[in-house]
């Protein structure tokens, strides 16, 4: 993610005052969750049911 | 009789319950070295000492008029600084809720409460179990009483650090993301984060809501397996709480491995975040241990660490960046930065990300429930690290994400974190043991025949 992305994501998010005041932090933020997001899998099916399963009324 | 700040809750309880041992006295005795110990230890944001003695004094004559409120009448415990306590701060060891008094008990500390445990105080955190060790935030972190120097764990740092130099014998954690695990690695001490649901989490501040689990913290076994029995239980104000059945969970601690099948995991530290050597001699002397008391070993295999962890992240910090949003907007300064850039990052994840990750979530469930049909228990790495010195940022940055906790938030299963054994330099190694759904007391059984054949329970840090 660019710059600009970060800065733009970063406004949309309402982290205007962060932005302005710890502009190193939200760097380092968008910095995080990309790696996070770029080492998790797809299900390989695309069928696959998220977590929690839908089960009303019950606890796990 | 042993010194009385090493006493176990269960011998504790069991000579208060006789006569032999006064509520007062061990309460005194723990405030007294609480004093001396504390200012060196930081384990403490908040110590209630009136309130202890006047609840000891009344458990005393209780006891004495014969009447005993439960297991652990007269028994001190600490509760982590995220968890309400009646008419005390909450402050999540953060700034942003210096001043936010909690006006109920949460359910696990009313449990204790009624079960007649003595709540000393409030203890040091990672800032909202997330952030630390940090030197910038109200007040300082916890240090590990095996060598000062050296960080004792977190996010439930003081529990685990308050534990380890004898402060008291019993204290409450959370584990999100290993964070009853890793205070109870890096102090050798015994750390259950259980079944998710199992024990309520309503007046628990959140940090994530399908992460989050309460749990108890220890230096014994059976005295972990004691303090479970009080906090489960089912709460129908929880979305999250389960139905489970009353675990007896001390039923099997005495029974040994003889016949059991537990399975190694052994690729997630030679694999996928090859461990410290003294790590790694200390988990194969466990197996090795416990296939000498009976046990089957088997190799098992698991999904990779390193998508375990990111799919953690991504849950953790898309739910918490709901929770934290709006006063990261308004006042991000009153956060510290580590805290600060962790639930950031949430703001640059999509609502298909949070999906994707528990999409993949319910198939890493499928991949462990398919590995515990074929055994009893898992083995495993805890920490890849005896803990760094607390000084050390690059350090602690390096080597707090090399762990194998992480799996176990995502999938819900109970898992423990223990003594292993002490490194060259004095320092706890550790290892994980991991059970079926609601299976704690199987968990107990397998951690209680280690404990027993390595006497880990009697080594004390030297504080």
């Amino acid at each position: 993610m660019d710059k600009a992305a970060i800065e733009l994501l970063a406004r949309r998010a309402g982290l205007d005052k962060a932005l302005a005041e710890y502009p190193e932090d939200i760097e380092a933020a968008a910095v995080q969750a990309g790696a996070s997001m770029a080492r998790m899998k797809a299900p390989a099916d695309p069928r696959a049911e998220p977590w929690p399963p839908m089960k009303a009324g019950t606890g796990l | 009789m042993t010194d009385l700040h090493w006493l176990s809750a269960t011998d504790a309880a069991h000579a208060i319950g006789t006569g032999e041992l006064s509520p007062v006295e061990l309460t005194r005795t723990l405030l007294d070295r609480i004093g001396r110990l504390d200012p060196k230890l930081n384990v403490f944001i908040r110590l209630d000492a009136d309130a202890a003695m006047h609840a000891a004094k009344a458990a005393e004559s209780e006891i004495a008029a014969g009447r005993r409120r439960g297991p652990l009448h007269g028994v001190p415990v600490g509760i982590k600084d995220i968890i309400d306590v009646a008419g005390l701060p909450t402050t999540c060891h953060s700034k942003v809720l210096i001043d936010n008094i909690a006006t109920a008990d949460a359910v696990c500390v009313g449990r204790l409460r009624g079960a007649g445990a003595i709540i000393l105080g409030k203890l040091s955190t990672h800032e909202f179990a997330i952030g630390g060790p940090s030197f910038d935030l109200p007040w300082p972190p916890a240090r590990n009483p095996w060598n000062r120097d050296h960080h004792p764990g977190g996010s439930s740092s003081g529990s685990g650090s308050g534990l380890a130099a004898g402060l008291f014998p019993l204290a409450l954690g959370s584990d999100t993301g290993g964070s009853v695990r890793n205070p109870a690695s890096a102090c050798g001490i015994v750390g259950l984060k259980p079944s998710y649901g199992l024990v309520p989490r309503r007046g628990v501040f959140p940090l994530s809501f399908t992460l989050d689990h309460v749990g108890p913290m220890t230096r014994t076994v059976a005295d972990n397996a004691l303090m479970l029995g009080v906090i489960a239980g089912h709460d129908p104000l929880d979305p999250g709480s389960a139905a489970a059945p009353d675990g007896h969970y001390a039923a099997g601690l005495e029974r040994g491995v003889r016949g059991m099948r537990i399975g190694f995991v052994r690729h997630f530290h030679t694999e996928d975040t090859p461990a410290d050597a003294e790590v790694a001699a200390g988990l194969e002397n466990v197996a090795g241990s416990l296939r000498e008391l009976g046990a089957e070993i088997r190799d098992v295999r698991l999904p990779s660490l390193d998508e375990f962890g990111a799919v953690n992240r991504v849950i953790l910090q898309s739910e918490a960046w709901a929770i934290h949003s709006q006063w990261l907007r308004d006042r991000p300064g009153d956060y510290g930065k580590l805290a600060r850039r962790r639930l950031m990052a949430g703001a640059f994840m999509s609502a298909g990300d949070y999906v994707q990750a528990n999409r993949r979530r319910l198939e890493m469930i499928a991949a462990v429930e398919e590995a515990l049909r074929e055994v009893d228990a898992l083995v495993c790495a805890s920490a890849m690290d005896p803990a760094c010195r607390i000084d050390d940022a690059v350090e602690i940055e390096r080597t707090y994400p090399r762990q194998a906790r992480t799996p176990f938030n995502v999938t819900g299963h109970p898992a423990l974190a223990m003594m292993a054994g002490l490194s060259a330099s004095g320092l706890p190694l550790s290892v994980q043991f991991v059970g079926r759904y609601f299976a704690e007391a199987t968990l107990y059984q397998v951690a209680r025949a280690w404990e027993r054949e390595a006497g880990v329970d009697g080594k004390h840090a030297p504080i």
